[in-house]
C-alpha cells in the first residue's frame, strides 16, 4: 500500500510550449504523486494554464514528454488523454449552454452505452446506465449546492456555479487524476473551504490524484501536499506547503506581490 | 372546385413530408452536431439521381420481365413494359419501393460521408466551406456522365405507386411519403433524448470541451451525418418516385437555402419547431405558387426571382431579430426524474 | 500548348484576384464570404452593360470594381455589422453571407431577364471575346488581367504595409479587441475590408466574360475554384491567394488539357472536378496552406 502511495502518476520531461517567440512553458519537469493534492502556483500568465493544456493534449508540446500511469501520453488527443483516466476542468468555464445542469454532467460518464450508435435504438440496453449514473450526478450536485438547479439551463448559472459545474463534470469521468485549473475563482469563502474539504475526501475514499491550479493560497494550501511556484514558464521551487511559504524565490515574485 | 382542392391539399401535403425529411435531417446534423450542412444538395441529388438510375434495372431484375430497350437512353419503351406489370401487382411494387429506399439511404449516408470527410477534423468554417462546396457537383456529375440519368435530358422512373389505380395514385404516394416523414420526424426525436443525442449536442456547444471529456469529435460528426445523410438520401428517392421522372436540376436554393430558412424560421434544435416551421412556409409557399398565374405576363421578369429575394429577405430578417425561431430549443428533462426529485423534496 | 498556357495564365490570374478577396476577408471579419460569387458576377454585368452602350468593356475594371465593392459593402453594414454587434457565432455570419448570395442571385436574374425581355438582348450568354484586342500575338485579357493582378497586389502591399490606414487593417487581422481598445473603428476597417475585397471581385468579373462564356449562374461554378484557391494558398495568408490561384488555374487548364492528350479526350468532360479533388486533398494533407509549409522551412 505505502508503495503505491509513492508511485509517479503523472511526469512531464523538459515540456516546452512556444507562442511564436514566446515561450509560454520552458522545459518543466513535474512530477505528480499518485493520491496526492498537488498544488501549481505561480503568478498571472507565468504558464500554468498552458502547461495544462499541453498536457492533457489540446496544444502539443514543442519539446519534451507527458507520463501518465507509466505511459507515454505525449501529443495525443484530449479524447485519447480522457480515456486513459486524466481529466481537466477548464480555467474559463466551458458549460454545454444549452444543456441541463444535469445533463452537463452525464455528458462526462465514461463508456455509455446510450452513446453507442449500435446500442443507442434500444433504450433498454442502457436506460439502467443511465439511471445509476442520474444518481450518482445528483450526489455531485449536492456536494456542489447545484442540485437545485439540476433542470436549469447551464447559461442560467452565475459565474461561480459554472466554476463549480466544470468540477462537477471532472468528477463525474470516474476520473483516476484530475485537473482542476482555478476551482475556486469566484465561489465563496465558505464554499470554497467544503469543495476543498470534499476534494480530499475523494482522494481519500476514492484514490484520486489532483492536481490543482489556484491563486487563492490562503486557502488551497492547508488542504495539499505538495506544491510546484512558476514564473515566466519555468518551475522555480518546488517542495510542502511550509517549505514553499518560506522560500524566498516564491516570496519574491509571487507572495510578495499578493 | 372540390377536386382542386384536393389537389392542393395532395400536392402541400407531399411537399410538407419531403421537405420535414430534409429537415429533421438537418436538425441532427447542425441542431444536434452542429455541422453547418450547406451542402445538402449532395446527398439529396445522390438519392433522387440513383433513384432514377436504377428503379428500372431492379424492376426489370424484380418481375423478369424482357425488355429489349435501355432503360436509362429509351425510357419510354422500357416503361411501356414495366408499367403494366407494376400496376397489376402491388407486392412487387412494394418491394421495389422498399428496396429503393433502402438504396437510397445508403447512397445518401454514403456520400455524406464522403463530402464531411476531408474536413471532419477541422474547425466549424472549414467544414461549411466543404460542404457548400461539393453541394455542386452531383450535378456536374449527373449532367457529364450520360450513363447515370441520360445526361441533362433524365430519365423516367416506372410508376410504384399506380398499382392503387391511376386515380389515387398521388394519394397513395403522399401517403407513403408522410408516413415515412413521421417515422424519421419521431426517430430524431428519440435520438435527441439518448446519451448519443447529448454527445452530439456537447460537441455542438463546446468542441474543446467535449474533446477533453472523452467524446471523439470524428466519430459523432461522422454518426451525424450518416444518419442525416440517409434521411437526405430517401427524401430524394422519394422526390423521384413520387415526380416519376428526374433531371439533373435540382437547385441549391430549393434544396438546400429553403430548408435552411425551415429549421431557421421554426428553431434550430428543437423538432417540433422544425416540423412547426415546415408547414408554416410551406403553406405559404404553395398558396403563392398555386396563385402565380395571376402575376404571369405583368412583371417584365420570371416571378422564380422574386421568391430569391424575398426569402433572402425574410432570412435576414430572422437572422438578425430571431436567429432562435419561434420555438427555440429547450433542454431535456426527463418527466420521471423530475417527479422523483419532487417526491424526494416533499419527504425531506 | 503554349495557347493552353497561355490561357492558364489568364484563367489563373482572374482566379487569384478572386481568391485574395475571400482571404482578406477571412482575415479581417473570420467568415468564409458565401457571397464572393455574387459580387463576381455583378462584374460581369457591369462590363457587359458597358459594352451595350457601347463603350469599351474594359472600363468595366474600374466600374465593376466600385459596383462590386458596393454590393459588398451593403452586405457588410445591412446584415454582418449589426449581426457583429449582436455577438453572433460564426456560423450565423456564415448564413448571412450565403443568404445575400441568394438575395443578389435573384436580383442578378432580374436585372438580365429585363435586359431579354426588354431590349430583346441575348443577357443569359454573355461572352465579349470576339470584341478583344490583340496586341503582339496576345490577347487583350491575358495582358490586362495578368497586369491588374500585379498592379493590385502591388497596390495590396502598399496599403497594408506603408500606410497607417494599413497598420490598422493589419492590428484588424491579428486582434480586434486589442485594436478597438487601442482607438482603431474596427467596424470602419472591416467595412474598409469588404469593400476592397468585393472590388477584386468584380475586376475580375469585369474580365471574365472576355475570356469565358458567361450568365448569372456563373457564380455557382466559381465558389468552389475560388474557395479551393484560397485554402489551398492558406486561409491565413493573404499572399498565398494568388499563389493558390495558379497552382489551382493551371492544373485545371494545362494538366488537363496535358492529360486529354495522355489519356484520352473524355478527361475534359471531368476538368470541372479538378477544384474539388484538390480541395479535398489539400484539406486532407495540407489545411493550412501551401504558405503553411514554405513560411516552416
Ligand atoms: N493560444 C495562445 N496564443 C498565444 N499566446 C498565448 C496563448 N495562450 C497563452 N498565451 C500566452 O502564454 C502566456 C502564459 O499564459 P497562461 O494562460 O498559461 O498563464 P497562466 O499562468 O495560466 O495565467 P493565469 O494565472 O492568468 O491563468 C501568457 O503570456 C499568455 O499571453
Ligand atoms: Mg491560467
Amino acid at each position: 500500500m505505502k508503495s503505491i502511495e509513492k508511485e509517479i502518476h503523472l511526469k512531464t520531461i523538459g515540456i516546452t510550449k512556444r507562442f511564436g517567440g514566446l515561450v509560454a512553458v520552458n522545459h518543466v519537469n513535474i512530477n505528480v504523486m499518485r493520491k496526492s493534492i498537488t498544488l501549481l502556483i505561480g503568478p498571472n500568465g507565468c504558464g500554468k494554464t498552458t502547461l495544462v493544456n499541453t498536457i492533457t493534449g489540446i496544444y502539443e508540446p514543442d519539446e519534451g514528454e507527458v507520463y501518465f500511469e507509466g505511459k507515454n501520453i505525449t501529443g495525443l488527443p484530449p479524447d485519447r488523454i480522457y480515456r486513459e483516466g486524466l481529466v481537466r476542468t477548464f480555467q474559463i468555464p466551458s458549460p454545454f449552454t444549452k444543456l441541463s445542469v444535469l445533463d452537463n454532467l452525464l455528458v462526462a460518464a465514461r463508456d455509455h452505452p446510450g452513446e453507442k450508435f449500435r446500442t443507442h435504438l434500444f433504450r433498454r440496453s442502457w436506460i439502467k446506465t443511465e439511471e445509476e449514473l442520474i444518481n450518482k450526478a445528483f450526489e455531485y450536485l449536492k456536494i456542489l449546492g447545484l442540485d437545485k438547479y439540476w433542470d436549469r439551463e447551464a447559461s442560467e448559472l452565475d459565474a461561480g456555479g459554472l466554476k463549480l459545474l466544470e468540477i462537477g463534470r471532472a468528477l463525474m469521468s470516474d476520473a483516476r487524476m484530475i485537473i482542476l485549473d482555478e476551482p475556486i475563482a469566484g465561489v465563496n469563502p465558505r464554499l470554497a473551504h467544503n469543495i476543498f474539504s470534499h476534494i480530499v475526501e475523494l482522494r481519500n475514499k476514492l484514490g484520486i490524484t489532483f492536481m490543482i491550479i489556484e491563486h487563492r493560497l490562503d486557502i488551497a494550501l492547508r488542504y495539499s501536499d505538495y506544491v510546484y511556484a512558476m514564473n515566466r514558464g519555468e518551475i522555480i521551487s518546488s517542495g510542502t506547503p511550509d517549505e514553499i511559504i518560506r522560500d524566498e524565490k516564491v516570496r519574491s515574485v509571487y507572495l510578495g506581490e499578493v | 372546385m372540390f377536386d382542386v382542392i384536393i389537389l392542393f391539399i395532395t400536392d402541400l401535403l407531399a411537399f410538407f413530408g419531403i421537405y420535414l425529411m430534409l429537415n429533421t435531417a438537418l436538425n441532427i446534423e447542425r441542431g444536434y452536431a452542429g455541422i453547418p450542412n450547406f451542402g445538402l444538395l449532395f446527398s439529396y441529388a445522390g438519392g433522387a439521381y440513383i433513384t432514377g438510375h436504377l428503379t428500372a434495372k431492379i424492376a426489370i431484375l424484380l418481375t423478369g420481365a424482357k425488355v429489349e430497350a435501355d432503360p436509362i437512353t429509351q425510357p419510354v419503351s422500357a416503361l411501356m413494359v414495366l408499367n403494366p406489370i407494376l400496376a397489376s401487382n402491388p407486392l412487387i411494387s412494394i418491394t421495389l419501393l422498399i428496396i429503393i429506399l433502402l438504396i437510397g439511404a445508403s447512397f445518401g449516408a454514403l456520400l455524406g460521408l464522403i463530402q464531411l470527410g476531408p474536413a471532419i477534423r477541422l474547425r466549424e468554417d472549414y467544414l461549411a466551406i466543404t460542404l457548400l462546396a461539393l453541394g455542386e457537383v452531383m450535378n456536374y456529375i449527373a449532367i457529364a456522365y450520360k450513363p447515370f440519368i441520360n445526361g441533362s435530358l433524365g430519365v423516367q422512373v416506372p410508376d410504384v405507386f399506380s398499382w392503387i389505380g391511376s386515380r389515387y395514385r398521388f394519394y397513395l404516394a403522399t401517403g407513403i411519403i408522410l408516413l415515412i416523414a413521421f417515422i424519421l420526424y419521431i426517430y430524431a426525436e428519440f435520438l435527441g433524448r439518448t446519451p448519443l443525442g447529448r454527445a452530439m449536442k456537447a460537441i455542438r456547444e463546446n468542441e474543446i470541451a467535449a474533446v477533453s471529456l472523452g467524446k471523439s469529435l470524428t466519430r459523432y460528426r461522422a454518426i451525424a451525418m450518416i444518419i442525416g445523410s440517409a434521411f437526405t438520401g430517401v427524401a430524394g428517392s422519394l422526390w423521384t418516385l413520387y415526380s416519376g421522372a428526374i433531371t439533373p436540376t435540382l437547385q441549391r436554393f430549393d434544396w438546400t437555402f429553403l430548408p435552411w430558412l425551415m429549421i431557421f424560421l421554426g428553431g434550430i434544435g428543437n423538432n417540433l419547431g422544425v416540423a412547426l416551421g415546415t408547414f408554416i412556409f410551406v403553406l405559404i409557399n404553395r398558396l403563392i405558387i398555386f396563385n402565380k398565374h395571376l402575376l404571369a405576363g405583368v412583371l417584365p421578369f420570371d416571378i422564380v426571382w422574386f421568391d430569391y429575394i424575398s426569402l433572402g429577405l425574410i432570412m435576414g430578417l430572422i437572422l438578425i431579430y430571431r436567429p432562435q425561431g419561434i420555438l427555440p430549443e429547450k433542454p431535456y428533462i426527463p418527466k420521471n426524474i423530475r417527479r422523483k426529485i419532487v417526491v424526494s423534496r416533499s419527504q425531506e | 500548348m503554349i495557347e493552353t498556357l497561355i490561357s492558364g495564365i489568364t484563367y489563373s490570374s482572374l482566379l487569384s484576384l478572386m481568391a485574395l478577396g475571400i482571404t482578406l476577408l477571412y482575415r479581417t471579419t473570420k467568415v468564409p464570404n458565401f457571397a464572393h460569387a455574387s459580387f463576381v458576377v455583378f462584374g460581369i454585368y457591369t462590363s457587359y452593360t458597358l459594352a451595350l452602350l457601347g463603350y469599351n468593356p474594359y472600363l468595366g475594371t474600374l466600374l465593376g470594381f466600385i459596383v462590386s465593392g458596393i454590393i459588398a459593402l451593403i452586405l457588410f453594414y445591412a446584415l454582418l455589422e449589426p449581426l457583429r454587434r449582436r455577438k453572433s457565432s460564426i456560423f450565423i455570419l456564415m448564413m448571412a453571407t450565403l443568404t445575400y448570395d441568394i438575395l443578389m442571385f435573384g436580383i442578378i436574374n432580374i436585372y438580365a431577364d429585363y435586359l431579354q425581355t426588354t431590349f430583346k438582348i441575348p443577357a443569359r450568354n454573355v461572352y465579349l471575346a470576339p470584341q478583344d484586342f490583340t496586341l503582339i500575338g496576345l490577347k487583350g485579357v491575358t495582358i490586362v488581367s495578368t497586369s491588374l493582378l500585379i498592379v493590385l497586389l502591388m497596390l495590396l502591399y502598399i496599403l497594408l504595409n506603408r500606410t497607417i490606414i494599413g497598420a490598422a487593417l493589419r492590428a484588424v487581422m491579428e486582434n480586434p479587441s486589442l485594436a478597438q481598445a487601442n482607438g482603431i473603428n474596427v467596424s470602419l476597417m472591416l467595412a474598409l475590408s469588404w469593400f476592397l475585397a468585393g472590388g477584386l471581385a468584380g475586376v475580375a468579373g469585369a474580365l471574365l466574360p472576355m475570356y469565358m462564356m458567361t450568365d448569372p449562374s456563373t457564380g455557382m461554378l466559381l465558389i468552389a475554384p475560388m474557395f479551393c484557391a484560397s485554402i489551398l494558398g492558406g486561409l491565413e495568408q493573404i499572399y498565398g491567394a494568388p499563389l493558390g490561384g495558379f497552382i489551382l488555374g493551371l492544373a485545371t487548364t494545362v494538366l488537363v488539357s496535358w492529360l486529354s492528350g495522355v489519356i484520352g479526350y473524355w478527361i475534359m468532360t471531368y476538368s470541372l472536378m479538378v477544384p474539388y479533388i484538390t480541395l479535398i486533398v489539400t484539406l486532407i494533407f495540407i489545411p493550412r496552406g501551401v504558405v503553411s509549409i514554405i513560411l516552416k522551412r
